[in-house]
C-alpha cells in the first residue's frame, strides 16, 4: 500500500488512507519510521482513513515513543470522526 | 453467508474465513452487511465492527501465533434475538488461557492488548468457552440492544 508524502522544511506529512489494520499496520511503520529516523517532525493527515483498530493505535503510539527518542515529534493532522472516535476510546487507557 | 432461521424471532448469519490478516478486511464487511440486514442501529455498527475485528485478530494474532501460514478457517457467527446481540467466534487454534486475556499498559500497547480493552469497552459480555468438535475455542460476545 503506498501512501502520499510531502515534505516541507523539516515536516513531513503522511497522507493515510482507507482502513489501517493490523493487515496493513507494518507498511504505515516502513513509511513513518524512516521519516523519524532521518529526525524529522512527522505529521499523520487522517482525514481520509475511514477505519482504525488497535493495529493503528500501536502505530501511533510506537511512533510517538520513536520521535520522543530522536528529539522530534509526531503530530495528527484533520483527524476523521471513525478514528476520533477510537482515539477517544484509546485514551481511557491512558 | 449462511443464515439459520431455527427461531423466527432470531436472525442468524454466519461465514468462515481463512485465519491470516488479509481476512480481516471481509471479517469487518461481512460484519457491516449483517448489521445492515439486521437494522442494527446505525450510531452502534462501527462500535461493533471493532470489536469484531479486534477479537478477529486476537485469533490470528494470539490462538494462531505459531502458525502464520495455517490453512485452517475461523468462524463468525452474528445472532439477533431483538433484545440481544450475539457474536461468536469458533476456531481450531492454541486453546486460550482466560486467565492471560487482559490488557496491557498503554506504552506497552500490541494490538491484542489494546484490541481486548477495546472489546471490553463496547460489549456487555465476554466469555471463552471450550468449542465443541471440530473447534477447539469458541468465544461468546453479547450486547444489549
Amino acid at each position: 500500500m503506498k501512501f502520499k508524502v510531502t515534505d516541507s522544511e523539516n515536516i513531513s506529512t503522511v497522507f493515510l488512507n482507507g482502513e489501517i489494520d493490523m493487515d496493513i499496520a507494518d507498511d504505515v511503520r516502513e513509511v513513518i519510521f524512516p521519516l523519524i529516523d532521518s529526525g524529522k517532525e512527522v505529521h499523520l493527515n487522517l482525514k481520509d482513513v475511514q477505519y482504525m483498530d488497535s493495529s493503528g493505535i500501536s502505530v501511533i503510539v510506537e511512533s510517538s515513543k520513536r520521535a520522543k527518542d530522536k528529539n522530534t515529534k509526531v503530530e495528527l493532522k484533520e483527524v476523521s470522526q471513525p478514528v476520533e472516535k477510537v482515539l477517544a476510546m484509546a485514551r481511557k487507557f491512558l | 453467508m449462511n443464515t439459520e432461521v431455527a427461531d423466527p424471532t432470531n436472525l442468524s448469519e454466519k461465514k468462515d474465513f481463512l485465519v491470516r490478516s488479509s481476512s480481516l478486511k471481509d471479517v469487518r464487511s461481512f460484519s457491516r452487511e449483517v448489521f445492515e440486514k439486521f437494522k442494527i442501529d446505525e450510531d452502534l455498527r462501527e462500535e461493533l465492527v471493532l470489536a469484531i475485528a479486534e477479537a478477529a485478530q486476537n485469533i490470528v494474532k494470539h490462538a494462531y501465533k505459531d502458525f502464520p501460514d495455517t490453512q485452517d478457517r475461523m468462524a463468525v457467527r452474528i445472532t439477533c434475538t431483538g433484545k440481544e446481540l450475539e457474536i461468536a467466534f469458533f476456531d481450531k487454534g492454541k486453546p486460550v488461557e482466560e486467565s492471560k486475556v487482559k490488557h496491557r499498559a498503554i506504552d506497552d500497547v500490541k494490538p491484542g492488548g489494546l484490541g481486548t480493552f477495546f472489546i471490553q469497552e463496547i460489549m456487555d459480555s465476554i466469555k471463552f468457552k471450550e468449542g465443541d468438535k471440530p473447534w477447539i475455542n469458541n468465544l461468546v460476545l453479547t450486547k444489549k440492544l
